[in-house]
């Protein structure tokens, strides 16, 4: 037992890299919205970072996701923790936890989010990572399949946290911290690179355009599901009459098939939805692009009101920022204080 | 339109792609797809780490360290060549009973302001609800892509004759019960766990095809049980045989019907075949 939940905050879930293998049942991979936070998180504590986000065999170690703020824990057991990802306002009793380094906390130590500064989503990398069951070979939670974590569900007050043994003595762990240079800087203004189609042919050439040029919002109904952006309508161009008996009246309905990770389908060509780690792997409405599996995170990290530029790469072009960024979750990016 | 000449290949961000092999719904769509699904799993190809059918193309999960876009495109479109014509394909038979028009469907139609979905059909459909519901258990249907959620499926007339059509709400509902079966246009779905959506309620199954605890054993290897390519009888029940088999599952003593077996795709063809030539009969002014 290592901590116990004071408040669960709106939504901090446990997870781990993900539960790829099951997408033809309809199970979502889930697994952390920002793979490289979650990923450094777990290298600063000694962890397994895991390997890539649905290719990679291995989940790594679990740790909590934290949405915005709220989270409290009570300290149990001396252990060391890392938090990465978005700045909540992290403390450690009344000062101000240090981000992308590691930290040693003590029994009676009480660790919390006050407020979102910049970013969405916070995590807390714990030396042995977080002891659930194993489902699917993943401890990611999805609370809508109500699997992984604890009981399927989002962490709630009273819960206790235990976790598996350190793979380092926590002398050991003390002072690393991730290179400054490489420590993500979030200004609420976000680059989101895509690769378009598959069904970008169906769409105006203009309003391929709007898409890769406007300014788009992110919308409050946003979840690790699917982020909404708000902006101009996107239009269509004209349909066969058996297309719209077979796939459906809307000029977005096509007849469903598979949804990336990633994709961005816009219903009725209003509010385009990218559909993120806990989506629906078919559906009905025409996708404009894809975002490149690199810049989930960037989404991932996004508050509602904060805005995202779409910019169209190659299918290479995104296998080389996916390198990029696998390359930098290392020990290498790791310095001592 | 249908049937494109050739699969179009199109990339879908870094880690997927998908091979389209038509536009639109159909059986035969679909068994092209199972098919050339069937044939890649076979060949193995380095780098591909999952498939994902549906109506009418291949999804492709790759590991694009190991392969690229266009050498898997290549592989891929060998595979396609190779194809033979498709005779039969594995197929298991799952009888569900079904408490068609329950309450909880009634219930959740009017707390969305819609009227009675199976009597909606039928006024639609120019008949009465019980023919509907007769018409749709008298048909086998072919799960032909399972997804959107864990054990969400959508299954395809295989008697050509089904005629009953539906459309979706105009306004999606916020939430649907858990375990409801549902159809929109000829294609029957069903929703394992509450959610939202705009399929017309058809009745609720006492069994779950979704199970997260794994207690059945027909959930051994996973906690999904409708896959690609099953076939399903729906069997209407009342509200009294509803409880006793809800019953029965809650006590871990209900036994799964399911059969394994093959389905030959010329029984569709016949059957498509007849269909056609009635339809040329019936039409007007060919008397």
């Amino acid at each position: 037992m290592v901590f116990e939940v004071l408040d669960g905050g709106p939504q901090s879930t446990i997870q781990d890299v993900g539960r790829p293998g099951y997408l033809a049942t309809g199970m979502p991979p889930s697994g952390a919205a920002d793979r490289f936070a979650l990923g450094v998180g777990n290298l600063l504590v000694g962890n397994d970072p895991g390997e890539r986000y649905l290719v990679g065999r291995r989940p790594g170690s679990a740790g909590l996701e934290v949405l915005l703020s709220g989270l409290k824990l009570r300290v149990l057991a001396e252990t060391v923790i890392a938090i990465t990802g978005a700045d909540l306002t992290a403390m450690l009793d009344d000062s101000p936890l240090p981000m992308w380094q590691t930290v040693r906390v003590r029994p009676g130590n009480t660790v919390a989010f006050r407020r979102p500064r910049a970013g969405a989503r916070a995590y807390v990398a714990m030396a042995g990572g977080i002891d659930v069951p194993v489902f699917a070979g993943s401890r990611a939670t999805n609370v809508r399949a109500f699997v992984g974590g604890i009981d399927g569900r989002a962490i709630k007050k009273g819960d206790v946290i235990t976790t598996l043994a350190p793979r380092r003595a926590l002398g050991h762990l003390e002072g690393r911290r991730l290179r400054d240079s490489l420590v993500p800087r979030f200004d609420g203004r976000w680059r989101v690179r895509v690769v378009l189609g598959p069904q970008d042919d169906l769409f105006l050439e203009e309003s391929i355009g709007t898409f890769l040029t406007y300014d788009w919002r992110l919308s409050p109904t946003s979840d690790r599901m699917g982020c909404r952006f708000v902006g101009p309508k996107l239009e269509f161009k004209p349909r066969p009459a058996y297309l719209v008996e077979q796939a459906g009246a809307d000029p977005s309905n096509i007849v469903d098939d598979t949804i990336p990770v990633g994709g961005i389908q816009v219903p009725s060509g209003l509010e385009p939805i990218v559909l993120h780690v806990d989506g629906p792997s078919l559906g009905g409405y025409a996708k404009i692009a894809t975002v490149i599996s690199a810049d989930l995170g960037q989404v991932g990290q996004m508050r509602p009101g904060e805005i995202a530029n779409f910019e169209a790469v190659s299918t290479n072009e995104a296998v080389e920022a996916l390198r990029k960024l696998e390359d930098s979750i290392s020990e290498a990016s790791l310095v001592r204080s | 339109m249908t049937f494109y000449r050739e699969a179009v290949y199109r990339p879908l961000g870094d880690l997927y792609l998908t091979v389209e092999f038509g536009d639109e719904l159909n059986l035969l769509l679909n068994f092209r797809v199972i098919a050339f699904d069937t044939a890649l799993r076979a060949t193995s190809i380095p780098g591909v780490t999952e498939t994902i059918p549906t109506n009418r193309s291949l999804g492709i999960v790759y590991d694009p360290f190991v392969t690229t876009h266009e050498r898997l495109v290549g592989q891929l479109k060998e595979i396609e060549q190779r194809m033979g014509e498709i005779k039969e394909l594995p197929s298991r038979h799952i009888t569900i009973p079904i408490w068609y028009n329950d309450s909880w469907s009634q219930e959740c139609a009017k707390a969305h302001g819609a009227p009675n979905n199976l009597e909606y059909m039928a006024e639609i459909n120019h008949t009465s609800v019980g023919d509907v519901i007769r018409a749709h258990a008298a048909t086998e249907w072919w799960v032909s892509a399972v997804g959107f959620q864990p054990a969400c499926y959508q299954a395809l007339p295989l008697d050509p004759a089904f005629s009953v059509s539906a459309p979706k709400y105009p306004r999606p509902r916020k939430w649907t019960p858990e375990r409801i079966l549902c159809q929109a246009g000829k294609l029957t779905s069903f929703y394992p766990v509450r959610s939202p959506g705009g399929y017309q309620l058809l009745g609720r199954t006492p069994i779950e095809l979704y199970d997260p605890k794994q207690q059945n054993r027909v959930f051994r290897d996973g906690p999904v049980l409708p896959r690609v390519s099953d076939r399903h009888t729906y069997v209407p029940i009342d509200e009294a045989t509803y409880w006793q088999i809800r019953r029965q599952y809650e006590a871990g003593a209900y036994e799964y019907q399911i059969r394994e077996g093959s389905y030959r795709l010329q029984d569709y063809l016949d059957k498509l075949a007849v269909h056609n030539r009635r339809r040329v009969q019936q039409a007007p002014g060919s008397v």
